[in-house]
């Protein structure tokens, strides 16, 4: 190779578990790129596998009952899934780093914040104690924690739920990670402060031209800060787009019931809106076709016994739907 | 406190005559909290700090504000759940603040609630079946092969397989379950449901199957519900008016659409301006609030307007005295408004 390496590179990635129902494709053949300073969103309901896309390739799925079936995680060139334990914790933390939606339980509730922000940085910029504690102080500054100085000493306990997802930001990027997997970071923080928190990423995003996977359920969320989304249904990449294109034209029909199922706050709205009927599907007992046929209005024979593959569609991103939906929707209106 | 002008137990009495179906007065939240060596410091927590609104029959209210705002106190309050400490609730006309368990028992049956988590909130040893014919039991309605039938017309009536009835809640996924909640509060025939939270916990494709729920069961049934709920977007969507809550105490309050178009207080405006829109295009162009700090300590003893502190407005008169409520169909708490 010539070129240098994508930032990251995901191919073909499942990650299968084992249950008293038998074994759940949690993600099965997932394909995705991230670049430098880009912004990529992962949207989906809950069990469709956009958490453990990304715990997967930071070795972090709990083994067992979980294990990566087939796949690749290059990050620049080498594959995060065939790597060695040891060389995995060079990687993690410091080029890769990870936010998680619930900030209480992922800090150590015994130790003081400086304790868990300065083992990072000593561990891997090899910084003394004191090197440590001044450049935690400036981050928590930098996250707009006030008097940093004296909070530092402070536990978890003693700061509230945003100010805790904010310690939690300046933890991971104490070490000026490459890419940062934010997963649902601001779904328990209510909406001002979201903004907030938001507006924060954005900052040292355009600073450092960090990379961010930002993995969440709220459409608001990806209009607000991604430049380019996949879908996940049901353990699968079901159409992948810049944010544009994917709004403006989404092409799957998974994507198009999500967006026309929410109210806006700008609009009115119908007096109805229009759910997605049905349930998501036991991932324990997919067949051969398409796992969202059950609830899609635009099912045909085929969609019953072949499995569709994503492929390129007119807005520029990837589709992975039997149906030329737009067509298809467009005729609906014009019977109507 | 009833104030000199209303007798007590008397209903309040709309312009147009009619007195509407809940009318929340003055309605105080205070709870106590020991801190400090061997609890010495009394502080109070003004969790609802003299709330006032009222719902019409079959009128759809929308409470909305961040954690800790004091909604879920208030829903809780009205239904002497968690005993009120001051001011006066009247349903039907009737003072209902403050009554005992027993008093207030008649009442429950017209006054239904829906909760949050519909994992916590259905009893996990009993079937769908005792579960809905439970209120019924405890309200003497019907005998027990006509409570059989209500049963299955109940789910029927949410959209669940009335097959579904021996079934226990483990079986059911999220969604569903909130449709058994929903069908236990009809289960008395209700005209108010107090709904705390009852879609946030619901993936976004099962949320609009409920939310469409609620309105085809308010048209076909006329209830009243008072919408409790952080998500903005949703409560625009399903409420008549809206009122918006900020530290224990009813900063705003309209007509929604009114509301939403031209909000009034500040605090409204930024919180309107953090929600994110689902529309690129429409995000780029959005000029956001985005307010300092987060919201102030209830126990913290104030003076003047409770968002004071955050206000880009706030000047001097506004930290010394609290502005009341004002307006006639759109009412605001806001000296600069």
């Amino acid at each position: 190779m010539t070129e240098s390496p994508r930032l990251l590179e995901v191919r073909d990635l499942a990650v299968y578990f084992k249950t008293d129902e038998g074994i759940v494709r949690a993600v099965d053949g997932v394909s995705f790129d991230v670049d430098r300073g880009e912004t990529l969103g992962i949207v989906g309901e809950s069990g469709s596998g956009k958490s453990v896309t990304n715990l997967a390739m930071l070795g972090l799925v709990p083994q067992p009952p979980g294990w990566v079936e087939r796949g690749a995680a290059r990050f620049r060139g080498d594959d995060l899934l065939k790597m060695s334990e040891r060389k995995l914790c060079g990687i993690r933390g410091r080029r890769v780093a990870m936010i998680f939606q619930d900030p209480m339980t992922s800090l150590n509730p015994f130790l003081t914040i400086a304790d868990q922000m300065t083992e990072m940085t000593r561990l891997h910029l090899g910084h003394t104690r004191r090197q440590a504690l001044s450049h935690a102080i400036g981050m928590l500054e930098r996250v707009g924690i006030a008097s940093p100085a004296d909070r530092i000493a402070d536990y978890p306990h003693q700061f509230s739920g945003g100010m805790r997802q904010r310690v939690m930001i300046a933890m991971a990027l104490s070490c000026h990670p490459d890419l940062l997997i934010a997963d649902e970071p601001t779904t328990a923080l209510d909406v001002t402060i979201q903004a907030q928190i938001l507006e924060l990423l954005q900052e040292f995003q355009r600073e450092q031209d960090t990379a961010i996977i930002m993995i969440t359920h709220d459409l608001g969320v990806i209009a607000n800060i991604c430049h380019r989304v996949n879908v996940m249904y049901a353990g699968k990449i079901v159409e992948e787009a810049d944010v544009a294109s994917l709004f403006a034209s989404p092409r799957h029909p998974y994507t198009l019931g999500l967006l026309s199922s929410i109210p806006r706050l700008d609009e009115r709205g119908a007096e109805r809106l229009t759910p997605i009927s049905g349930q998501p599907p036991d991932l324990a007992n997919l067949d051969n076709g398409c796992s969202f046929r059950a609830r899609c209005r635009y099912a045909i024979e085929r969609c019953a016994n072949e499995i569709p593959e994503l492929r390129m569609v007119s807005h520029g991103g990837q589709a992975a739907c039997h149906v030329d939906v737009a067509e298809a929707a467009g005729q609906e209106k014009a019977h109507a | 406190m009833p104030d000199a002008s209303t007798t007590p137990h008397a209903a309040p009495v709309e312009s147009n005559g009619t007195s509407p179906l809940l009318d929340v007065r003055d309605l105080q939240v205070h709870f106590p909290v020991r801190s400090g060596w061997l609890g010495s410091n009394n502080a109070v927590v003004r969790a609802v700090d003299g709330v006032s609104f009222s719902v019409g029959a079959g009128e759809t209210l929308g409470l909305v504000g961040e954690s800790g705002c004091g909604k879920s106190t208030t829903a809780r309050a009205i239904l002497n759940l968690i005993p009120p400490t001051g001011g006066e609730v009247y349903f039907e006309g009737q003072q209902i603040a403050g009554l005992s368990e027993a008093a207030m028992r008649p009442y429950r049956q017209r006054l239904q609630m829906i909760f949050q988590d519909p994992y916590a909130s259905l009893n996990p040893r009993m079937t769908v079946g005792r579960i809905l014919s439970e209120p019924m039991r405890i309200f003497r309605l019907h005998d027990s092969r006509r409570r059989r039938l209500e049963v299955l017309r109940l789910l029927d009536i949410v959209g669940l397989n009335p097959r579904f009835v021996n079934r226990y809640p483990h079986e059911f996924s999220g969604g569903q379950r909130q449709r058994i909640g929903v069908a236990r509060a009809l289960a008395v025939n209700p005209r108010l449901i107090i709904c705390d939270e009852p879609v946030s916990a619901l993936d976004v494709s099962i949320q609009a199957q409920v939310i469409n729920l609620l309105v085809d069961l308010q048209q076909q049934l006329g209830l009243a519900y008072l919408f409790i709920a952080h998500d903005l977007s949703v409560v625009r969507h399903i409420s008549d008016r809206v009122a918006v809550m900020y530290l224990g105490n009813i900063v705003e309050i309209a007509e929604a659409q009114t509301l939403y178009r031209a909000p009034k207080h500040p605090y409204t405006q930024a919180l309107l301006s953090a929600v994110p829109i689902p529309d690129p295009k429409v995000e780029r162009q959005r000029k956001r609030i985005v307010l300092e700090g987060e919201v102030p300590s209830p126990t913290k003893v104030r003076i003047g307007c409770p968002f004071a502190d955050r206000c880009p407005l706030a000047d001097n008169d506004c930290r010394m005295s609290a502005p009341p409520l004002v307006g006639t169909d759109h009412r605001v708490a806001c000296f600069k408004a």
